[in-house]
């Protein structure tokens, strides 16, 4: 008897979890639906923040960048992407110095991975959300992404910005990261050493 | 004559004044074949025009419980997009392959359609719109679109595929089950009405609807004759036949063109089908909603001509069907038997029963309020 | 005319596929033949108005049986295997029992088509009456054959469910564990 109860309520618990389902898709077919109409809607358009469409390096009305021309975006980048090309620029005081000669971006091999973004020490570079990057030639997918005629935005002289290990908080302490960004590349010249030692 | 002032919009009209014309030139055997012919087509087209439809609707009414728009690009609304596809299907490729049984493997998809055509020409579309009106008109529809599995079983066996192979096993093993279920809520209805003739079903349904005639019983046996259609026709919950997870699209993962088109046109009619029996058994087919007594408003919904009545019944239910395939994941093999075995069948044993002992009591509406449903 | 064409059609399907069904040497493809033949017959009962029939040979016969067939055909080893036919004395004795079955029956149904010939020329029966029939007690209605071949049928649904069922506490590869 006791199964024949249970038979019963099986089918009623049944058929109560069924029409609450029913009822969720009946509320969710009255929602505002979410597809995009793009061409038409190119107005109105939200692209999110975080979408990485192509890469471009902020200049400001001086048309001054960021870009020490340290290479880091190019040696991080995993299949080639980025070439940065510096050239020797004689300073005020006389002293031969490195500078960003062109950076050059290949939109048809990035896969948008974000590293060059995150391991740049002094943010010279970033993906703007300006996703519609199709064109009929493939040349034109090479961008250079510092504009003619720009120069490096004038803040502290950074020489050993150019270190494997950056430290985030380095542009605070500038004096503590001169110390130590040495310490780190020695020690990875240590490990190198020790690994080729085993 | 009096037929075309109080219905205008009806179909038979245009059907009788064709008769009577072909009938005036030429001898009766003539206008007969012509006839037939003229029926044969309109058949078919309806069917194509039906499933074009239906195809549209789908993914209409799908992309709105996604929170999606669907097709829109083809014309306004995409209302062109499935005879865009209707079009693509017929110029693609039969694609030949090696091993497989040929007789047989292009054999089976007529079987499909053709067995969803037999089924298909016995429904009433509207008054006096139904190509053949057996004596046995259910028990016609239960046994030809019970051919329909032979095709997909010998698809599936002759594509010489095991995805094709077990999805045919899964569908045959469910479709055996469930049109037992089916069948005999058709039955507890007929136990009702008396007859198994369409039209006097609906004409049986004048005043009030088979599903609240036999109440508990009526709504109970709706219920499991649409669980039953469901599965039968390999949609909704009950799509694991063709898991594509699973079986990729099983018994038709071998067919392309025009042969696979024939699984697909089959599949979405089958849905119809049902829809429209279940229309015409439990919710009065084509029939006009009818209040006795109130001479006036029923002459204002025979204005409604018939054929929109049933368009409109089939509509909801096929949307309910959508409703059900978008609401429920799919369910395993041995779920599935259970549910037919354990629970619909002697559930419907029962149901049988209790409607034979509702008829023979008297407790159907018709029977205690006379007055307001008799006929 | 018409119905004299349409006989002969469905005639000549029913000879052909039924050599076809016993000469194929695909097991299946057998099975396919059979359908067709009684796919044909069941043609002829709509011929002859006989609409109740019709729906129950293709209900009973193409939609059951043959689906049942052609699962069984499913479950066998290698059924697409084509079958070697020798000449041996089973196929020549049981070609030999189909002809004199073919004999007997023919002769009977020559010597009695003119009684049977009557029935034909009605009206097609209602379902009432058909049901009436089944499940009366009177003269010419068959309430205890149709209550029999019911009990028959459930008994072997009883017999299918002992031989599917699963022997709790008896299995024998518990025995083997305790070995």
């Amino acid at each position: 008897m006791s199964s024949f109860l249970k038979y019963i309520s099986g089918i009623y618990t049944a058929l109560k979890s069924l029409l609450i389902g029913l009822t969720v898709t009946w509320k969710e077919l009255w929602t505002k639906k979410v597809t995009m109409q793009y061409p038409e809607n190119r107005e109105t358009l939200v692209i999110s923040d975080r979408w990485r469409a192509e890469l471009i390096m902020p200049h400001d009305d001086n048309n001054e960048h960021a870009c020490t021309a340290c290479g880091i975006c190019m040696m991080n980048c995993p299949n080639g992407t980025i070439n940065v090309i510096s050239k020797m620029v004689e300073t005020e005081e006389g002293k031969q110095k490195k500078a960003l000669d062109k950076h050059i971006w290949d939109y048809g091999m990035c896969t948008y991975c974000n590293l060059c973004v995150i391991t740049c020490p002094s943010d010279a570079i970033i993906f703007s959300n300006d996703f519609e990057g199709a064109v009929y030639n493939r040349e034109k997918l090479v961008h250079q992404l510092n504009k003619e005629g720009s120069k490096l935005r004038e803040k502290k002289k950074e020489p050993v910005a150019a270190t494997p290990k950056p430290q985030p908080t380095a542009p605070k302490e500038p004096v503590t990261q001169k110390d130590e960004a040495p310490k780190a590349s020695n020690d990875a010249t240590d490990k190198a050493e020790n690994k080729t030692d085993l | 004559m009096l037929l075309t002032y109080s219905q205008p919009l009806e179909l038979t009209n245009v059907s009788k004044a064709l008769d009577t014309f072909l009938k005036t030139y030429m001898a009766d055997f003539w206008a007969y074949l012509i006839e037939f012919v003229i029926v044969g087509v309109a058949i078919i087209a309806t069917y194509a025009i039906i499933a074009l439809a239906l195809i549209y609707i789908e993914r209409k009414i799908t992309a709105f419980f996604q929170a999606r728009l669907g097709p829109n690009r083809l014309g306004k609304y995409g209302w062109i997009q499935s005879l865009a596809d209707m079009v693509k299907i017929l110029i693609k490729e039969i694609i030949h392959i090696n091993n497989v049984d040929k007789f047989l493997f292009y054999t089976a998809p007529f079987f499909v359609i053709v067995a969803s055509f037999l089924a298909f020409g016995a429904i009433p579309f509207g008054q006096g719109l139904q190509a053949v009106d057996f004596n046995i008109g259910v028990f016609y529809v239960t046994a030809v679109s019970s051919l329909g599995i032979i095709g997909i079983l010998l698809a599936g066996w002759s594509s010489n595929n095991k995805y094709s192979m077990i999805g045919a096993m899964r569908s045959g093993a469910q479709f055996v089950s469930y049109e037992l279920s089916g069948a005999f809520a058709l039955m507890t209805i007929v136990v009702m009405s008396g007859t198994m003739q369409f039209s006097e079903m609906v004409e049986g349904q004048r005043y009030v609807w088979n599903i609240f005639n036999g109440h508990i019983s009526s709504i109970i046996a709706f219920v499991i004759y649409m669980i039953c259609g469901h599965a039968e026709t390999n949609r909704g919950p009950f799509d694991l036949p063709e898991a594509e997870s699973e079986l990729t699209a099983g018994y038709h993962t071998e067919y392309s063109g025009l042969q696979f088109g024939f699984f697909y046109l089959a599949e979405y009619l089958n849905m119809f089908i049902i829809a429209a029996i279940a229309t015409t058994v439990f919710l009065g087919g084509w029939m006009p909603v009818q209040i006795k007594g109130l001479d006036g408003f029923n002459q204002i919904m025979w204005y409604i001509p018939s054929w929109a009545w049933f368009v409109g019944k089939t509509g909801v239910l096929i949307f309910m069907s959508l409703w059900v395939r978008w609401s429920f994941p799919r369910l395993r093999i041995d779920h599935l038997l259970n549910l037919e075995w354990k629970y619909l069948l002697p559930i419907n044993l029962v149901n049988i029963l209790v409607m034979v002992i509702i008829v023979l009591a008297g407790l159907s509406l018709s029977d205690l309020f006379p007055k307001l449903f008799g006929i | 005319m018409a119905e004299q064409i349409i006989f002969y059609i469905l005639a000549i399907v029913i000879v052909v596929f039924s050599i076809l069904a016993v000469s194929s040497k695909l097991v299946i493809r057998s099975a396919t033949y059979l359908l067709f033949v009684l796919i044909a017959t069941a043609g002829l009962y709509l011929l002859l108005n006989f609409h109740y029939l019709f729906a129950v040979q293709i209900a009973v016969y193409a939609g059951g049986i043959m689906v049942l067939f052609i699962m069984a055909i499913f479950l066998t080893h290698k059924p697409g295997a084509t079958m070697n036919q020798r000449m041996s004395w089973k196929v020549k004795s049981s070609a030999a029992l189909a002809v004199s079955g073919l004999l007997i029956s023919g002769y009977i149904i020559i010597k009695n088509v003119v009684k049977v010939a009557g029935y034909l020329k009605g009206d097609e029966l209602s379902m009432q009456d058909l049901g009436h029939s089944m499940m009366g007690t009177q003269k010419y209605q068959y309430l205890l054959p149709f209550e029999v071949i019911s009990v028959l049928l459930l008994a072997c649904i009883v017999g299918a469910i002992l031989i599917a069922r699963k022997e709790t506490g008896n299995d024998p590869k518990e025995n083997v564990k305790d070995k």
